[in-house]
C-alpha cells in the first residue's frame, strides 16, 4: 500500500498518516491481521522524524484500530475488536458538523449531501 | 608489474568516472533533483555527454602519456607510483570540478524556470516494499568472522614457531617487505584488523537494512526497483568483499606461520586475482544498480511532485537531514550509499573501526 503525505499541508503529518492508514483499511488495501512497519522503518522510508510516526501509531491505537507491537511495528485489528472500544457516534457527529454546516450554508440540500456521502462510501468500497 | 597494477586502476577509474552521469538515479542531474518531465531535456543530455567526453579524453591522454613515459624513461618504482597516484588524483579532481560546474548550471536553470511552482509536494512510502527486500541478514556476515577467529587461534597455537620478524606489509611481488618484532600483539595483528573490517561490513549491512526505502510519488515503480536493486546488490557485494578479504588476509597470515606455504607464483598472483575480482564486481554492481531505473516513468498523477530534498544535499553530494532516521541513503552523484551526516551512528560505523585499526597498527 502506498502512503502519501504533504509536508506543506496545514494538517500535521501524523494526522495525515493516521488518516491514510484508516482510509487504507476502509478501502481494503489493509486488512485485519496485516502488519504495519516498525516506527523506525516507516520513518526512514518517508524521511520524517520517528516521533511523528510514533504519534500516528499511538493515535490509531487509542482509537482501537491498531495494536502496537513493540520493536516490530503494529497490527491492524479486526472490525469486531475495534467496535468494542466504545461509542463512535459522538466522534462522528463532531467531525461531520463543520463539513455539513458549510455544505448547508453553501446551498446543498439534504438529498445532495446524503448523495455525496454515499459517493464517498462507494469510492471506499470500490464501487465507482 | 607495479606499473600494470596502476595502469589497470587508472583505466578502471577513468571508465567509472566518465560513466557516472549515466548511472545515477533518473531524477537527479549533477546532484540536483529535476522533475521527470525535464529529465531528458536536450540541455541536460548535453551536460552529461560533455562531462563524460572531457573525463574520458583527459584520462585517455594521461594513460597514453603514462604508458609511453614509463616505457621510454624506465623510472624507478617510487617515481612511477608518484606519477601514477598523481594521475589518479588528477582524474578525481577533474571529475569533481566538472561536476560542480554542471551542478551550478543545473541549479541555475531550476531556479530560473521555477519548476517547483505549481506542484503539490508529497512524500511517499510503499508499505509493501520491505517484503520484497532481498538484503542478506546480518548474521551471514558472522561466517567469515568465524574463519578469522579460527586463524587467530591457530596463530596463537603456533606462536612458538613464528619467525622473530613478523611481516606487516607485502610488496607487489607478493613477498613481505616490511616487518615488526614478534610479540603477542604483533603476531595476531592481521587477523585482528581483519576482524574489525568484517565487523564494520556487518554493521554497514545492518544499518543499510534499517535505512529507508525511498520511493518517488511520480516514478513509484522505477524508484522502487532501483532501491531494491541497490539494497540487494550492495548487500551481496559487501559480503563477497568480506569473504575475499578473509581469504586474502588469512592466506598471508598462514604464509607467515608456514614460510613456504606457496610458491612465488601463487604469492604474486593472489593479490592480482583479488584486485581483478573486486574491480569486476564493482563494475557489475555499478551497471546492475545504475541501469535499474532506465525506463521512463509512467507518471501516475498530474500536479504532484516529490518533496524537493535539494536543501538536505549540501553541494548535491553530502546528505544532512536530522529528521531522517536513516543512517545511509542512496548517493546522488554515483552508485551506492552515502552517510546521513546528521546521524551520529554513521560516524561511529566509519570512524570507530579506523581508530581501532590505527591503534592496532601503531601500538
Amino acid at each position: 500500500m502506498i502512503i502519501r503525505i504533504e509536508p506543506q499541508s496545514d494538517i500535521p503529518i501524523y494526522t495525515q498518516l493516521s488518516n491514510q492508514i484508516i482510509e487504507g483499511i476502509a478501502r481494503g488495501n489493509l486488512v485485519p491481521g496485516d502488519s504495519l512497519p516498525s516506527v523506525r522503518a516507516f520513518a526512514a522510508d518517508l524521511g520524517v522524524n520517528m516521533h511523528t510516526v510514533s504519534k500516528s501509531y499511538h493515535q490509531l491505537e487509542k482509537k482501537g484500530i491498531i495494536r502496537i507491537v513493540p520493536k516490530s511495528g503494529a497490527i491492524i485489528r479486526s472490525t469486531d475488536e475495534v467496535s468494542i472500544e466504545g461509542p463512535y457516534d459522538e466522534r462522528f457527529i463532531e467531525a461531520c458538523k463543520p463539513v455539513i454546516a458549510e455544505a448547508l450554508v453553501v446551498g446543498l440540500t439534504r438529498e445532495q449531501i446524503e448523495a455525496l456521502v454515499s459517493r464517498v462510501i462507494d469510492d471506499f468500497k470500490g464501487k465507482t | 608489474m607495479a606499473f600494470i597494477v596502476f595502469f589497470i586502476l587508472i583505466l578502471f577509474m577513468a571508465c567509472m568516472e566518465s560513466a557516472i552521469p549515466y548511472l545515477v538515479k533518473r531524477s537527479v542531474i549533477f546532484g540536483v533533483s529535476v522533475p521527470e518531465s525535464h529529465v531528458r531535456d536536450k540541455e541536460f543530455l548535453r551536460f552529461k555527454k560533455t562531462y563524460s567526453m572531457i573525463v574520458a579524453a583527459v584520462s585517455a591522454i594521461a594513460l597514453i602519456f603514462f604508458f609511453f613515459w614509463y616505457n621510454q624513461t624506465n623510472p624507478g618504482e617510487e617515481m612511477m607510483v608518484l606519477i601514477g597516484t598523481s594521475i589518479q588524483f588528477g582524474i578525481i579532481i577533474l571529475s569533481l570540478a566538472l561536476y560542480f560546474f554542471y551542478h551550478g548550471k543545473t541549479v541555475q536553470r531550476k531556479k530560473t524556470e521555477k519548476w517547483g511552482e505549481n506542484v503539490k509536494q508529497v512524500k511517499t512510502a510503499d508499505l509493501s516494499a520491505r517484503v520484497q527486500d532481498e538484503m542478506l541478514p546480518w548474521s551471514v556476515f558472522l561466517l567469515p568472522m568465524f574463519i578469522t577467529i579460527g586463524v587467530l587461534i591457530y596463530t596463537i597455537m603456533k606462536y612458538p614457531v613464528l619467525p622473530e620478524q613478523i611481516p606487516t606489509h607485502w610488496g607487489i611481488n607478493g613477498k613481505p617487505d616490511a616487518f615488526t618484532a614478534k610479540n603477542p600483539v604483533s603476531a595476531i595483528q592481521m587477523p585482528l584488523i581483519l576482524l574489525v573490517m568484517q565487523a564494520m561490513m556487518m554493521a554497514m549491512n545492518l544499518s543499510q537494512k534499517r535505512s529507508g526505502i525511498k520511493v518517488s510519488a511520480v516514478n513509484l515503480k522505477g524508484t522502487r526497483t532501483r532501491q531494491l536493486a541497490l539494497r540487494k546488490y550492495s548487500s551481496w557485494f559487501t559480503f563477497v568483499m568480506s569473504v575475499l578479504l578473509t581469504m586474502l588476509f588469512s592466506f598471508f597470515q598462514l604464509s607467515t606461520i608456514h614460510e613456504n606455504l606457496a610458491g612465488d607464483a601463487v604469492m604474486f598472483a593472489l593479490p592480482m586475482v583479488f584486485m581483478l575480482i573486486v574491480l569486476a564486481g564493482t563494475i557489475i554492481f555499478a551497471v546492475k544498480v545504475g541501469t535499474a531505473d532506465n525506463k521512463p516513468a509512467d507518471v501516475q498523477a498530474e500536479g504532484i511532485g516529490d518533496y524537493d530534498e535539494d536543501d538536505y544535499w549540501k553541494g548535491g553530494l553530502f546528505y544532512f537531514n536530522k529528521s531522517d532516521p536513516s543512517i545511509f541513503v542512496e548517493k546522488r552523484f554515483g552508485v551506492g550509499w552515502t552517510l546521513n551526516f546528521a546521524n551520529p551512528i554513521g560516524y561511529m560505523i566509519i570512524l570507530v573501526p579506523i581508530i581501532i585499526i590505527l591503534a592496532l597498527s601503531y601500538l
